[in-house]
């Protein structure tokens, strides 16, 4: 049994890829230091969430089958502090958080701590938008801050939004049995601050300052400009329909979004519009005043989640400069091309050796005998009375080498 | 509910909590009572009506009562929800509700999870031991429709004649492009599953037809590979025991209703999460099927909007059959969309009266997926 859990239930778009690809990477070494992170590939944890909570993913959710469970038992067999990490965890119901903590050991001698890191609404509901159209959204800016504001809450993009990023609710979901002390809010600076910043206050609140770790980063979830944003955005509109999610993911949002977009920094950023700062104000003085409240330990300062004031210079990503959008989209042909040639060079490559398997194959029918007898098997299938031969041939010779 | 609960609110809905654990069926609107907490936390107001409704419907087993209230709505979707008048109200979380204005389609994401974990723990019947086979068969193919293909296939092969051979004929069966198309998306509602129907089936019209129930297309290709003259198009299903050549006429698909195709949709969806998708077809179709074609209902039928493109669809496929010169068994014009009675799309509604059905009869548990 575990003496001490951390689980990391989120939120998206707060450094949580990073974290999670330093604690892969170097996951022998925190199992040194008798820290384990069960995970034999990156997205484990991811797939044990999709399991958790029975949710679909594009046909991921085929590997997740039994993965909570099996999760679950390497935690508990583990004599030492074991760490589990994934935003999408935010948004358990409360039957599902509360299956979680037990099958973790919780009331059952585990000392099981809860850690969410939270970034400022004015960050991340432009955010969220961005992860929405690169997981195939295509609707339009404005719609996505239409359905987030309205009080029903009834869509599938706003049920989703506040179930991953409303922290007192996701607090009461998973923290109600648990003790003020052992829930840990690990906020995110504000932009522009210190580079390590955030890895400090997660190295403090999973006890992994001091240890030799590798931070250099293999993955992150690196984020689009706004004439960028729009472009994928057009793409999704355009391709939705043929193109099939298995395919969606390398290629539009690794290839394109990912590794090709990504990098044009010097476009605007996409921001919260001015009008909805008031309001984002409102709601985030609330949570602040609510998690005070309560007592939890919070690591950084929970003022970090008021944000940004209004940017001057605030572009729409619904009415962008179609000269930015068309640079992009050159960048993003430009991207395919070379994608397309790499791939044919590597279909050049397989061709090249199916015709030596095909040649070395040919070789070994050369034999004269083998030649005499595919001819005189191909005479007698021309004829009704050579059929038949065939036929008693096979039968008599005990087994069936009929095609199908 | 920890942090603002109403001291009075919440010990009326435990109150109401205890009552429906106890087989009561009285809407929370009306409830007065009042009880001692029961649980770690008030499951949401999904489960505690669906719930209320089973107590409705019939005599609930404790066992069930407690899975329902423990349950979580899988996927994606509205979260558990408050009971109004149980809470204080806050200034974060989605706004309570009162139960009786929960749509069906959230009463219907849970019990989809509950029938899921009652199929699975059901398992698969045991498989009758397929009869020896028989040398002198005629050897056949049988492609096209899903629905009308894979169940005869399967029971021609269970009495000794499987598929192939040297020398088959490729009988390609099919019927109106309407109902091949409710066929299609049946297939993979009980396969891998399908997006709901009225999505699936406007880009059925909109763009090509299925591969599968393309019979020119699924023609075409066995033409290539054993030449036109071995394919035959299959329009008369009667025309099929005289093809293969056997007395008694290969079992059919047992018929299921709009409501039990979608029930049956939904629970596949939660199925795809717990086991690997070849046990989720086969759970679907030998241990759930045979439980949903016995419910009386409507079927399901093209609806009338598509049913002008899928005429121009339809009208294609019979040119390019006739073209090609195929045998054709029946009437080539058998494949223009027909009127049929039946219902345009599913129901939340039905298919949640069927799944309250389901989850009430307690199937015996097998235990062998």
């Amino acid at each position: 049994m575990s003496t001490r859990v951390l689980l990391h239930v989120g939120t998206p778009k707060t450094g949580t890829s990073y974290l999670q690809d330093v604690l892969f990477r170097n996951r022998r070494r925190l199992a040194r230091s008798g820290i384990l992170y069960p995970a034999d590939r990156f997205d484990a944890h991811f797939l044990a969430a999709l399991d958790l909570m029975r949710m679909p993913w594009g046909g991921l959710e085929a590997e997740a089958v039994g993965a909570w469970d099996r999760l679950a038992g390497q935690v508990r067999r583990h004599r030492g502090t074991a760490i589990i990490s994934h935003e999408i965890l935010a948004t358990a119901s409360r039957s599902q958080a509360g299956r979680a903590l037990t099958s973790l050991g919780h009331g059952d001698g585990s000392e099981v701590h809860l850690v969410i890191s939270a970034r400022d609404l004015v960050r991340q509901i432009p955010a969220e938008w961005q992860e929405n159209v690169k997981h195939r959204a295509a609707l339009p800016y404005r719609a996505f801050l239409e359905q987030v504001t309205d009080p029903a809450r009834d869509t599938r993009i706003s049920s989703w939004f506040w179930g991953v990023q409303e922290l007192p609710d996701i607090l009461d979901r998973w923290g109600h049995d648990l003790p003020p002390e052992r829930i840990h809010v690990v906020t995110v600076p504000p932009a522009g601050g210190p580079q390590q910043l955030l890895w400090k206050r997660f190295s403090v609140v999973l006890g992994l300052d001091g240890l030799d770790l590798d931070l250099e980063a293999e993955r992150a979830n690196p984020s689009l400009g706004v004439p960028e944003t729009t472009l994928v955005r057009r793409i999704n509109r355009a391709a939705n329909q043929e193109l099939d999610p298995a395919d969606y993911r390398p290629l539009v949002r690794e290839l394109l979004a990912h590794h090709t977009l990504s990098q044009r920094t010097s476009s605007p950023r996409l921001a919260l519009p001015p009008d909805l700062h008031p309001w984002v104000g409102e709601v985030t003085a609330s949570w602040i005043a609510e998690i005070e409240k309560r007592g939890y330990d919070v690591v950084g300062d929970l003022h970090d989640l008021v944000g940004a004031p209004p940017t001057t210079d605030y572009v729409s990503p619904d009415q962008p400069d179609e000269a930015q959008v068309a640079e992009a989209a050159v960048d993003a042909i430009k991207a395919v091309l070379l994608e397309t040639a790499r791939l044919r060079h590597v279909e050049a490559g397989l061709r090249a050796e199916l015709l030596d398997t095909q040649r070395a194959l040919e070789r070994s029918y050369l034999r004269p005998t083998y030649r005499w007898r595919e001819r005189s098997v191909r005479r007698l299938q021309e004829g009704r009375l050579g059929r038949g031969l065939l036929k008693a041939y096979r039968r008599a010779r005990g087994r069936s080498s009929e095609p199908a | 509910m920890t942090a603002d609960a109403d001291p009075g609110g919440l010990r009326r809905a435990w109150g109401w909590h205890a009552h429906l654990r106890d087989g009561g069926a009285t809407p929370w609107r009306v409830w007065e009572g009042a009880g001692e907490p029961g649980g770690r936390y008030l499951p949401g107001a999904q489960q505690l009506e669906l719930l209320r409704r089973l107590n409705a419907a019939g005599d609930v087993p404790a066992d069930l009562a407690a899975r329902v209230l423990e349950a979580s709505a899988p996927g994606r979707g509205r979260p558990d929800l408050e009971l109004s008048g149980a809470v204080e109200p806050r200034a974060f979380g989605p706004a309570p509700i009162d139960p009786a204005d929960l749509p069906d389609e959230e009463l219907l994401r849970v019990l989809a999870g509950l029938l899921a974990e009652d199929v699975l723990a059901a398992g698969l019947p045991e498989s009758p031991r397929p009869r020896a086979i028989r040398p002198w068969r005629q050897r056949y193919r049988m492609v096209g429709d899903p629905v009308l293909a894979d169940p005869r296939r399967e029971d021609l092969t269970a009495r000794g004649r499987p598929p192939g051979g040297r020398g088959s004929v490729v009988l390609v069966l099919g019927s109106d492009l309407g109902e091949m198309l409710v066929h299609e998306w049946t297939a993979r509602s009980l396969g891998y599953g399908a997006p709901p129907f009225r999505e699936w089936v406007g880009r059925a019209v909109r763009d090509t037809v299925p591969q599968r129930v393309d019979l020119a297309r699924t023609a075409a290709v066995w033409r290539e590979r054993v030449g036109a003259p071995r394919v035959r198009i299959v329009l008369d299903l009667g025309a099929v025991p005289r093809l293969v050549r056997v007395r008694r006429a290969p079992a059919a698909a047992l018929p299921l209703t709009a409501d039990a195709i979608e029930l049956a949709r939904r629970v596949g969806q939660v199925l795809g999460l717990l086991v690997a998708p070849p046990v989720r077809r086969d759970l679907l179709r030998r241990t759930l099927v045979p439980r949903l074609a016995t419910s009386p209902g409507p079927a399901l039928v093209l609806p009338a909007r598509h049913v002008e493109r899928a005429h121009g669809q339809a009208t294609r496929m019979r040119d390019a059959l006739l073209r090609a010169g195929y045998a054709v068994h029946g009437d080539p014009d058998g494949l223009l969309p027909t009127e049929r009675p039946g219902v345009p799309e599913p129901s939340d509604a039905g298919a949640l009266a069927l799944g309250m059905r389901l989850l009430l009869e307690q199937p015996e548990k097998r235990g062998t997926a």
